[in-house]
């Protein structure tokens, strides 16, 4: 995120009073972002015009919740210099551990806590291996990431399991504030305090200093290993939530209903801007890549592409970004 | 028969500039064959720049390079540095044999590699050859991994060999046996060899002849060792007087706000608002270094001072005790590549004075210290990369500054930087003593120290504390016998 101010050169202003870069130039690549999701949206109304309904809008911003949600945790992590391949098990996991606790009785605030549970836990152990004992980011999110899969498996023996729970689909489409579903704005939520503790919150400063110079960072005094425990935590506490949403809305839990996701979360933080180096990125980069994301599989669908295409297109995407992301810094 | 004695490479009045800095100002340098060959000169001086053209790394911008053989083709040049370039996982066969191999495409014959490289090492040490070959690189110690190197380098049938600071990472033992090396396939072999170090007496034991570059131009051209003293060969190497405004040493008496170091073989009592000097070689420095910023919980060195602990368990502890550090090592140690110069200049300010928000007020604050340091800095959204690496090195500098510190750690912070913002450091220094910061301040380069410090506290090459030399006991040979360094 932090590239895209570096046009900003006021060399006349003998720096009295510094100003701030404003908003356009700040959010530039975002913006671009913005605009390529709009075009792929004209793009597919162009050929199937029900695409630019409302009815299909809120469509994409259903299925775009979970990813948006899941995507916000694992760029935290990738700022840091780090990855997390272990959240889509971990919301498939924290599917099936909710339905399981509501099959057995408990209400479903107990049971959506169990769920969570399940990312706070996994959280903390790749948070405690890669800061404690020191091992690779991508080999202690390997290992969760097998464990929590095979996990969701075990608890219910491989069966898929229904919510029978009457209320429970309120957590995703019920509405808290009138007119605006709950997904949206979880998703709304998540975004905006995300992007200002990024921006705003020292400790969110830490996660940028951390990725940019692990070195550097520690001998100035940030609390590195806390601040990468804390990023794992959050990327999987998040994961857990996006699998709570899904369970509400589709009132079923299966053992594989992440297995795409990680790779998905993966490409919507590269999509927007973030480097795997570590040291940048944005939320709201990374919110507008999970749009791209769901648009393209939305667009796919709707013009009747064979559905095994979508993960080419995707593809294609994310190689256009990250080109226009290396050319666009020389 | 005496071998032929042949220039194998001669360099005549070579420039090169990077950017406005000239570098190399018409350097001359001459390798001969059958010699070992002192290169020496302090940081700076363009030594690295003159190696990195004579072996292709970087061009000339102006100057004559021959290169001439006692076979008819060019003669081939090999560079060790001072830290090894093996392969840590592959075999010390496979390292030796990697260079010998024509192609990507041929195939790898282990008992082919095994004799290349058996071939290569018992030229130099056979009992080397029985035993390593088929250790992995990563098992060797430092000075086995050298021989190594110096193997590949002459099995490709080397004639000039480039040692740069070759001893820095030895031990005295390893050393001897190394120099023997070294003399031995200069007798047998003809070779010619370049030696570069600021170790005095490692360049007496080894070398007959020496050439000294000072400023980008040849001050000593190939004059033999014998016919120059230490302090002639100090005085040389030494940087142009800058004493302009020389500093007025304080007498400071108080012993309020003062802080005892403890080492292992004394001492050292810092005044409030003084500047001791670190010389030597970083063996020693380093340690004490480390206990002062908050990393070496286990070092040898303690802290005696009111309400300080002995060892600073983290560099968090560090700042929020009033210390603060500054490395030359600025793409590891230093600079957040990533952050906005205002994040990098407030980050440990945030910290010590708990700063939960990013406030508006950071700005002016930012502003003040960047125009304070005459800063060219377009804005301060502005990445670091965007500043050059003298102004990067002010900005670690711009970190501790207006921030009540108590001690402040330098650590070379001169290195690699132009000859103005140097004085710009220097003055920065100063000026936080004046405000009542101790500075402890280790750096390679004796003069500085010299025209700065109060106190100087001289390390030898194998890191023991070797005496405390007060201000009337400054000059420049008394260091270089202490530190056994030259520069």
């Amino acid at each position: 995120m932090n590239t895209k101010v570096q046009h900003m050169t006021s060399k006349s202003d003998n720096a009295s009073a510094p100003r701030m870069p404003s908003i356009f130039s700040v959010y530039r690549s975002e913006l671009a972002i913005a605009a390529a999701c709009v075009v792929l949206l004209v793009g597919v109304g162009i050929f199937v015009p029900a695409a630019l309904s409302s009815g299909n809008f809120s469509n994409i911003l259903q299925a775009s919740a979970p990813l948006v949600i899941m995507s916000l945790g694992v760029l935290i992590v990738i700022i840091t210099g780090g990855i997390d391949l272990s959240v889509g098990s971990i919301f498939s996991l924290t599917g099936m551990v909710t339905a399981l606790a509501m099959a057995n009785g408990f209400d479903e605030v107990t049971s959506s806590l169990a769920g969570l549970a399940v990312g706070v836990i996994f959280g903390s152990i790749n948070g405690i291996l890669i800061t404690l004992v020191g091992l690779a980011p991508f080999v202690v999110t390997l290992i969760t990431y097998a464990v929590a899969a095979s996990l969701a498996f075990i608890v219910t023996n491989g069966r898929s399991l229904g919510v029978n729970s009457p209320d429970y689909w309120l957590l995703n489409s019920g509405e808290m504030i009138p007119g605006l579903p709950n997904f949206v704005l979880f998703c709304l939520i998540f975004t905006i305090v995300l992007e200002f503790v990024l921006r705003k919150v020292t400790a969110g400063r830490w996660f940028y200093s951390i990725g940019s110079s692990p070195v550097a960072a520690y001998l100035l005094g940030i609390p590195v290993k806390r601040t990468r425990f804390a990023a794992y935590v959050i990327s999987g506490t998040m994961a857990s939530f996006a699998g709570l949403l899904t369970v509400s809305y589709i009132l079923n839990a299966e053992a594989t209903a992440g297995a795409s996701l990680m790779l998905q979360a993966i490409a919507a933080v590269v999509i927007g801007g973030a480097s795997l180096s570590g040291g940048t990125g944005s939320a709201i980069g990374a919110v507008l890549g999970a749009l791209m994301i769901t648009i393209i599989q939305n667009g796919v669908n709707l013009i009747g592409i064979n559905s095994f295409w979508q993960g080419s297109v995707t593809g294609l995407a994310i190689l256009v970004a990250v080109l226009i992301d290396r050319f666009s810094h020389q | 028969m005496s071998p032929p004695d042949i220039e194998l490479i001669s360099v005549k009045n070579l420039h090169k500039s990077f950017g406005v800095t000239k570098v190399l100002r018409g350097l001359n340098f001459t390798v001969r064959s059958g010699q070992i060959h002192a290169l020496l000169g302090g940081n700076g001086a363009g030594k690295s720049t003159m190696i990195r053209i004579i072996t292709g790394g970087i061009r000339k911008d102006d100057g004559e390079i021959t290169f001439s053989s006692s076979n008819a083709a060019e003669p081939k040049i090999a560079v060790v540095h001072q830290e090894l370039a093996l392969l840590p996982d592959l075999s010390v066969a496979e390292n030796i044999a990697l260079v010998h191999a024509a192609s990507g495409r041929s195939i790898v014959r282990p008992r082919q590699q095994a004799e290349i490289a058996h071939a290569a090492l018992s030229l130099i040490d056979p009992q080397l050859a029985a035993r390593d070959l088929h250790l992995k690189a990563s098992e060797l110690s430092m000075h086995e991994g050298q021989i190594v190197e110096i193997a590949r380098a002459l099995s490709t049938g080397a004639e000039v060999l480039l040692l740069d600071e070759p001893t820095a990472n030895l031990t005295a033992g390893e050393t001897e046996r190394l120099f023997l090396v070294l003399r031995r396939l200069v007798r047998e072999k003809n070779i010619g060899i370049v030696f570069v170090s600021h170790r005095m007496k490692e360049i007496r034991q080894l070398c007959d002849v020496c050439t000294i570059i000072r400023d980008g131009l040849t001050a000593v051209d190939a004059a033999p060792l014998s016919t120059l003293t230490d302090s002639e060969i100090v005085h040389q190497m030494g940087q142009p007087a800058h004493r302009d405004e020389q500093r007025k040493r304080r007498n400071i008496t108080t012993a309020e706000g003062s802080i005892m170091l403890k080492g292992p073989t004394g001492d050292v009592l810092v005044r409030k608002g003084q500047i001791l000097g670190l010389a030597g070689a970083p063996a020693g420095p380093s340690q004490l270094i480390a206990l002062l910023n908050g990393t070496g919980r286990a070092s040898r060195w303690s802290i005696a001072a009111e309400g300080w602990p002995s060892h600073p368990l983290s560099p968090r502890q560090a700042i929020d005790l009033g210390i603060g550090y500054v490395s030359g090592d600025r793409h590891t140690k230093g600079v957040l590549a990533q952050l906005p110069i205002v994040d990098n200049v407030l980050a440990s300010r945030r910290i010590r004075e708990r700063r939960y928000w990013v406030h508006g007020e950071e700005r002016n604050e930012c502003m003040e210290l960047v125009q304070r340091l005459k800063l060219k800095a377009g804005s301060i959204w502005d990445l670091p990369g965007t500043l050059s690496g003298g102004n990067q090195q002010k900005l670690l500098v711009a970190r501790w500054l207006a921030m009540p510190l108590k001690l402040v750690v330098f650590e070379e912070p001169t290195r690699g930087v132009d000859i103005g913002t140097k004085r710009d450091i220097y003055g920065l220094i100063r000026t936080m003593a004046e405000q009542g910061t101790t500075v402890v301040w280790w750096s390679t380069e004796n003069v500085e120290l010299l025209e700065l410090c109060d106190e100087i506290l001289a390390f030898d090459t194998e890191g023991h504390a070797k005496g405390l030399l007060p201000p009337d006991r400054f000059n420049e040979d008394a260091l270089a016998d202490l530190t056994g360094m030259a520069a």
